[in-house]
Parts: C-alpha cells; sequence; structure tokens
C-alpha cells in the first residue's frame, strides 16, 4: 500500500476512534452503567458525571504516561543496568565511569558556560531591542528582522553559522565573513581601537555593572537579611550565591582586561575559528543568542507594554531621566516576566544539542551534556553511560522547570 | 460531485505511485556478463514475498545498489525494497532493539555487526557460506575472519558477507602537474617523503589534507594512521593493535601516529597550514588539487574520492592515483588497507537468506561493478565489464597486495573507533602531544570494559 494512502487511513481511524471513544463511553455511562431512569435516576447522574471526567481524561493520562512517565523510569533503569552484560543491576557503576571521563566533565563545564552567557545576553538584547524599537517608526520592521531567525530550525542556524565561521587557507579568498573582517585588520590603529579598547572598555563596563550589583545585593543582604525580611531564608542564599558569581566574573572580567591587552594578535592570517578552544564554545554560544533574542524580544516587549503609563508619566512629572524610567521603572515591573524569559531560556540552554552536533560535535573542546549523551547512545553503543548522562540533564532541568511553572502561574493570577 | 472527483483523481495517484516497475539497466543477455548465473537465479521463486534492505547508501550508490537489487527482484519475484540512512549506525541499533529491524542490513563497520550479533540481533548465515567464501574470494581467509563473529551464547559463527570493497591505500594526483613540474611517482616511502620535501623546497605545498566530516570529523586521519602503522609494524601488531591486546599508548602506536604527524602537522607540507588540517572537510580537501596553480600535488585518500572531484574531471588522465608505497627498508612487503560493506541478516526470512546466495552469483557483482565506485575480491567475476579502467587499476591494488587489512577503526569498539579516536585525532593535529592523545584513547578504550 502506498505510504500516502496508510497515513490517510491511519487519520481516518484515529480521528473515528476518538470520536467514536467520546460517544460510547458517554453512551455506556448514560444508558448501560448509570441510566439516567428508574428509581435511583437522581442518584445515577450524579455518579455518572463523578465518573465522566475520569473517563474523558483517561486516554491522555494512559498517553502521557505511556510517553512521559515510563521513558523517565525506563531511563533511570537503564543508567543502572549493563546492557552487554544482558541488562545486570550494576548499581551506579555507570555514574562512576562517566564522572571518571574528563570528555564529561568538560560538558559540564561549557554547560554551565552556556547556562551563564546565552539567558543573560539573549534577555539582554531583547529587552534592549523591545525598548528601543517601542520607539521608532521603523520599529515593527526591526522587530520582525530580529525575530526571524526563531523562525530557522537550529541546524540551519548551524549551518549559517558555520558559512560565517569558514576558513580557507591563507592564499584562497575567504568565504567566511568573520574571517573577512579579519583580515581588514592589519595591527594599525583602528585595530588598535577596535580590537583592543572597545572590547577593554566593554569589559569595564561590564564589571562595573558587576560590582554595582554585588554592592546592591550585599546591602539588601545586610539590612534586611537578619531581621523582619520578608524573603525566605533560601532567597537569601540564592542571592549570596549570585553576588559571588558576579565577583567571579568581575575577577575574571578584568583579568582579560590584562590579557587584552597584552596579547600579540595574528594579522593577517585566516582563523579557524571552530578550532580555538574556549572562543569556540562562545562562538557557538552566539548562534543560540541570535536565535534566542528573537524569543526574549517579543514577550518583554509584549510586557513593557503592560506597564502602566500613570506610571511612567508620574515618573517624568518627577524629572526621572530616560535611564531612571527605564531601570527604575519599567523593568522592577516586568521583573517577573524578565524571570520567566530567563528560564524559558536556560532550559533551552540545557538542552542545546542541534548547534554543537552540526557545527563542531563536541570536538576542539565544545563538548555539551546532550551531545555527549547522544555521544555515548548512539555512537559509542553505550546505553548505561548514556541513560546516566540523560539522567543528570533531567537532574538539572528538573529546579528550573519547577520554578518556571510556579513562576509563570505567579504571573497568570 | 467536484469532491469525488478530487478524491478520485488523488487515490489514482496514490496507486499509481506504488506500481511501478523495476527497470534493469542491463538487458540481461547481452554484454560480457554472467548471464548464467541470472538464469540460474531464477530457479528460486519468491513470488510476491517482501525483502527489505536496510543500508548506509544514499544518492548514487543508493541508485547503483537498487539496480543490481532489481535483477534479484526480476528474477525471483520477490518484492525488494532498500531504504538508505545517513546515520545508518544509530538507527540499525534502534530499529534491532523496537524489532522493526529490515531483512538484511548493510554495516559499513563490521564492528557494529559483531555488536549486533553478540546482542542476538543477527542470524548466522547458512552453512557452507563461509567455505564459499574461502574458496571464492581473494584473501577468503581474511574474509571469513572480518565477518565471523561471537553469538549471545559465545558461539562464533559466519553472520557477515563481504559485498563491495573499498581500497584506501591510495594517493591521488594530477598527471599534468607532475609532468610541469618533472615529479616522478615514489616506489617507496623513503621517496615519497623525499618527493614532499622536494615539492615544499620547489616552493609547492605537497599535501592537501582535510578531516573534516560533520559529526564524524577525524576519521580521515584514523586511515593515516593504519596506512603508517602497516608501514612501519607487522600485520600480527596491527591485529592485535585492532583488539587491544597492545596498548594505544604503545610505542609502536605512538610511532604510526608521528609518522603521520611529519605529513600532517608541517606547515610547509600542508595546504593551509597545519591548523586548517582539522576544520578542512574531507569532500572539499581534493578540489586543492585541480586549482591553478596547484594548491597542493598529492591527496591520500581512498577509493571513492572521485566523486568528490570537479564534475567532468576523469579519472585516469585528469586525475590519478598510485599505491601509497611502502618502507623500502622495512621488507613488510606491499601492505594494503581497505575496507568494504558487510551484509547480515537482520530478520530472518526465506528472501533475506535467497538474497545473501543471490551475492554469491558473479552477476551481483557484475552489475555494480558496470556502474561506478565497485571492487570486489570475488575471483569469478570477468573484470571485463568495470566501467573504467581506474577502477580495474584499483583491483589490481587489492589483488597485488601482500597484506590486506581491514580499516582498524571500523573493527575497534564504536567508541573508540568512532569517538575518541577521532577525537583523538583532531586533538592531535591541533598541537597536542601523541603520548597524551593516544593515552586518552586507551583510557576511553579501557572505560568500555
Amino acid at each position: 500500500m502506498h505510504p500516502a494512502l496508510q497515513g490517510l487511513i491511519t487519520i481516518i481511524i484515529g480521528v473515528g476512534g476518538c470520536v467514536g471513544y467520546f460517544y460510547f463511553s458517554n453512551q455506556f455511562l448514560d444508558r448501560i452503567l448509570y441510566p439516567a431512569t428508574g428509581k435511583n435516576a437522581g442518584r445515577n447522574i450524579n455518579r455518572a458525571n463523578q465518573v465522566r471526567p475520569w473517563l474523558f481524561l483517561a486516554p491522555a493520562l494512559l498517553a502521557l504516561g505511556l510517553y512521559l512517565a515510563y521513558p523517565v523510569f525506563a531511563t533511570l533503569w537503564l543508567s543502572v543496568t549493563d546492557r552487554n552484560a544482558g541488562g545486570a543491576f550494576v548499581g551506579l557503576a555507570n555514574y562512576r565511569q562517566m564522572f571518571d571521563e574528563p570528555k564529561f566533565w568538560e560538558a559540564v563545564s561549557n554547560n554551565m558556560l552556556w547556562l551563564i552567557i546565552v539567558p543573560a545576553f539573549s534577555t539582554a538584547f531583547g529587552l534592549l531591542a523591545a525598548q528601543l524599537t517601542d520607539r521608532i517608526k521603523w520599529g515593527n520592521i526591526a522587530k520582525s528582522l530580529i525575530f526571524m531567525p526563531m523562525a530557522i530550525s537550529f541546524v540551519g542556524a548551524a549551518v549559517i553559522w558555520k558559512l560565517v565561521y569558514d576558513t580557507r587557507p591563507a592564499d584562497q579568498d575567504q568565504i567566511g565573513v568573520l574571517n573577512a573582517v579579519w583580515l581588514g585588520f592589519d595591527g594599525g590603529p583602528m585595530s588598535v581601537l577596535i580590537l583592543k579598547i572597545i572590547p577593554a572598555l566593554i569589559l569595564v563596563i561590564f564589571a562595573g555593572f558587576l560590582a554595582y550589583s554585588v554592592i546592591q545585593i550585599a546591602r539588601s543582604l545586610l539590612r534586611g537579611g537578619f531581621s523582619h525580611s520578608a524573603t525566605p531564608w533560601w532567597g537569601l542564599v540564592l542571592r549570596a550565591g549570585l553576588a559571588l558569581v558576579a565577583v567571579w566574573l568581575v575577577w575574571v572580567s578584568l583579568r582579560s582586561v590584562v590579557s587584552l591587552a597584552t596579547v600579540s594578535l595574528p594579522y593577517g592570517e585566516p582563523q579557524t575559528w571552530l578550532t580555538i578552544p574556549f572562543w569556540n564554545s562562545i562562538l557557538l554560544m552566539v548562534v543560540l543568542v541570535w536565535i534566542q533574542t528573537g524569543f526574549a524580544m517579543v514577550i518583554l516587549s509584549a510586557a513593557l507594554r503592560g506597564v502602566p503609563e500613570e506610571t511612567i508619566e508620574a515618573a517624568v512629572i518627577d524629572g526621572a531621566n530616560p535611564f531612571q524610567i527605564f531601570f527604575k521603572i519599567k523593568v522592577p515591573q516586568i521583573m517577573g516576566t524578565i524571570v520567566v524569559v530567563w528560564t524559558t531560556i536556560t532550559i533551552v540552554v540545557l538542552k542545546v544539542f542541534d548547534i554543537v552536533f552540526a557545527m563542531t560535535n563536541g570536538q576542539w573542546e565544545t563538548q555539551v551534556l546532550a551531545n555527549y549523551m547522544y555521544d555515548k547512545l548512539f555512537r559509542a553503543n553505550d546505553w548505561g553511560v548514556g541513560s546516566a548522562s540523560a539522567m543528570i540533564i533531567m537532574l538539572l532541568v528538573t529546579p528550573i522547570l519547577v520554578w518556571n511553572v510556579i513562576n509563570a502561574r505567579k504571573e497568570m493570577r | 460531485m467536484r469532491k469525488l472527483f478530487l478524491t478520485g483523481v488523488a487515490a489514482t495517484a496514490l496507486t499509481l505511485g506504488a506500481a511501478q516497475a523495476a527497470d534493469l539497466k542491463f538487458a540481461p543477455g547481452e554484454g560480457n556478463f554472467n548471464w548464467d548465473s541470472y538464469e540460474a537465479l531464477k530457479a528460486t521463486q519468491l513470488d510476491g514475498e517482501q525483502v527489505t534492505v536496510f543500508g548506509p547508501w544514499l544518492g548514487p550508490d543508493q541508485q547503483n545498489a537498487e539496480a543490481v537489487l532489481a535483477y534479484f527482484a526480476e528474477a525471483t519475484g520477490a518484492d525488494v525494497r532498500y531504504v538508505g540512512s545517513d546515520s545508518f549506525e544509530q538507527q540499525v541499533m534502534v530499529d534491532a532493539e523496537a524489532g522493526s529491524a529490515a531483512n538484511v542490513s548493510v554495516f559499513p563497520q563490521p564492528g557494529l555487526a559483531a555488536d549486533m550479533a553478540k546482542r542476538g540481533f543477527l542470524t548466522p548465515l547458512a552453512d557452507g557460506t563461509a567455505d564459499w567464501v574461502k574458496d571464492n574470494y581473494a584473501a577468503g581467509q581474511s574474509w571469513v575472519d572480518l565477518g565471523t563473529y561471537a553469538g549471545p551464547d559465545g558461539t562464533k559463527a559466519l553472520y557477515g558477507f563481504f559485498y563491495k570493497v573499498d581500497v584506501k591505500s591510495l594517493v591521488w594526483y594530477i598527471p599534468e602537474n607532475f609532468e610541469d613540474a618533472g615529479y616522478e611517482i615514489p616506489q617507496s616511502m623513503e621517496e615519497l617523503k623525499a618527493l614532499t620535501e622536494q615539492i615544499a623546497a620547489d616552493g609547492g605545498t605537497p599535501w592537501c589534507i582535510g578531516l573534516g566530516s560533520g559529526a564524524a570529523t577525524g576519521w580521515p586521519a584514523t586511515d593515516w594512521v593504519e596506512d603508517m602503522m602497516l608501514r612501519t609494524q607487522p600485520p600480527e601488531v596491527y591485529d592485535k593493535w585492532v583488539s587491544n591486546e597492545i596498548k594505544f599508548d604503545d610505542p609502536a602506536v605512538i610511532g604510526a601516529i608521528e609518522e603521520f604527524g611529519w605529513f600532517a602537522r608541517n606547515d610547509k607540507f600542508v595546504a593551509g597550514g597545519a591548523g586548517t588540517v582539522a576544520s578542512t572537510d574531507f569532500r572539499d580537501s581534493p578540489k586543492g588539487l585541480f586549482s591553478s596553480p596547484p594548491q597542493c600535488y598529492m591527496h591520500h585518500q581512498a577509493s571513492f574520492i572521485p566523486a568528490f572531484f570537479p564534475d567532468g574531471t576523469k579519472v585516469g588522465t585528469d586525475a590519478d592515483f598510485f599505491y601509497m608505497p611502502a618502507y623500502a627498508d622495512k621488507d613488510l612487503g606491499k601492505p594494503v588497507l581497505g575496507a568494504g560493506t558487510v551484509w547480515g541478516i537482520t530478520k530472518d526470512s526465506p528472501g533475506a537468506q535467497a538474497l545473501i546466495k543471490f551475492l554469491q552469483s558473479p552477476i551481483a557483482h557484475e552489475i555494480w561493478m558496470a556502474q561506478k565506485g565497485f571492487l570486489t575480491p570475488y575471483k569469478a567475476v570477468n573484470t571485463d565489464v568495470f566501467s573504467d579502467p581506474t577502477l580495474k587499476k584499483m583491483n589490481d591494488v587489492l589483488l597485488g597486495a601482500t597484506t590486506f587489512r581491514f580499516d582498524g577503526s571500523d573493527l575497534m569498539p564504536g567508541g573508540v573507533g568512532a569517538g575518541s579516536f577521532w577525537t583523538g585525532m583532531v586533538d592531535y593535529t591541533g598541537g597536542k602531544s601523541a603520548e597524551e592523545v593516544a593515552a586518552t584513547i586507551q583510557k576511553s578504550w579501557d572505560a568500555l570494559k
């Protein structure tokens, strides 16, 4: 039979089956099990109405259990067994083996980098784009351009960016945009300005911004931390943790400024961008930021429009400048949305696979967890370790997911 | 009425699609083919039985494979379906686990077939097949060994039938460029190295090397290392290396890796410099041969690579190959590295058995030989049917070998041969030391046990 015909028949059976299920289960309930006639009519109607929702939900519950709950437990089981030994229980051996592998830790640390950088930059750029495009005439066009990458699949985006990062030997024409730009630098004053002074300035500003937020957090901790604070203890711990991360980032960026000043750059040589450790991970993150900025922008733009005009007018009358209006009036009011956007992107990042798979396949120290899992499952045929890494990813995603759901529900209330 | 009409049209279109006649590429009875073996095939009748074949070939190779299978279908009346996938290695295991495997699967790696046999997903081939291979294939015993795996209960049996072979120990060059510069084809590894230095001294770039292959980046380097292994060590050491009886970080292996590094890690020897080796796509890499002035003079790659030469390239005149020579002073004969696809029965049926039987008839080989990209160790075929003389020359390389060894990375466990070995080679060309890389690979091998 032709596959299309098979598909058609499947659709007919599927849709017909659904309709039939609801129709006949209703019939069964109302006519046979609890008929709305005779002396027990009233009691029967009530009983039927109690059973009905469960009857209607049953197929969905069954399917959800089969497709969501069962795989989780099956994966958990696979992660503590050894397929080669006929599925024997081996306890935590797979996990131990995984923790012994440098490639796993490389994936974990890369994932951490992704988690810090991608949501931060996507949300920041999205917020910036949302704020700026709301004011200008051609804002809608700009918005649709920024949103467009969302319509491209991850693999498609990876292919596009692979061309951007493409390298040809020195004596050939470069087809990669980045190398074409790079070869434009010659070590002259413009190169120093663009490649050293401006990045250094950005880093200093970034460090300053972080230092400011550290001070703010420290102050709020000292002020309200020990007395009648409304925030629960874990909120304080979270803030303290964030502050520590920020301090570390300040240190890292200041150190980078120093190394930026002293490094001698290889002008005139085409670079194989995707093979330079550390920076290649950053270049891969750029792709995801490029995709996710549009998503952040659309949600945040809607939130910004929801900020009541009155508060802004009041601020204007009080003499606030645009920066104060943005950071002190608008941002606090849409904080909930920012958190939702941030966490949503975080979950996307934890699952990131396609970009790394298509661009470097985790080589040159760009491995991430999802790609590591794929490697183990399907290339090494090691189901135990593969399932173990799947469990790690799930463990990492779950708290963020729960938090995201809680936040989203708060927003809806 | 209109609706009815449209439905009718749709239904007709659907049924028409299903009923396509199997076209035979070469009319039976014509040409130098062994048509007797085709006629003999008609004794097996499989009318209406479906035989599914799952393999790694897509594009032109898929058409070639389907052209061969069409003869089987035509003679026996079976309904043969070939499905190709570029992620065969992943898919075949998933299908087998799910119980929806094809009747016959075509493995590009014996290691994977061995895994499947061990888990009980393969059916041993019919009795006598092993003897047939031993008697009818050149270097028959090595093909039998390569297709013999341990089953789920540990007993060894022939599970895999080799059909379609590649020769890897080839160096491609442009005869015209060699003539212009006055270079001779090297007869020994010493001469090859001297030629490499000579070209670099003359201001040219001797080699184009590219390891990029998307998710499989790194594999071309494994071919280099295996070729070097066969040229610096006796074949027994190679066998022990492949089975991990000697460790990956053994001096013998490190020596072979460094032999590869002699070529690939010298900025003057590689087009684009050593840094671009890992990131250049293997499909783009040979194009440097054809530019003017040439970006490089030589390219080490298997027999399939002409498929990626510029359109209209005539192999044999525009581009040619020579055998990657062995060291003259090492007395290791003429080793040849190769690979091939191995057919195994993943879901037993009379049709599947008959298909493996069909592969033992000369006609099954000759049909593909007459097309493109097919070499065979089958001695009974008529080599006159080769579509171009280059393929015949390659078959001669295969036949002229004193040692034939199968691609080692394909024989190693998947996690090494299609994992850490690839990554390790990428790291090595990126500047890590051979010792460090070899130790990492050995560690991943240990982790598999």
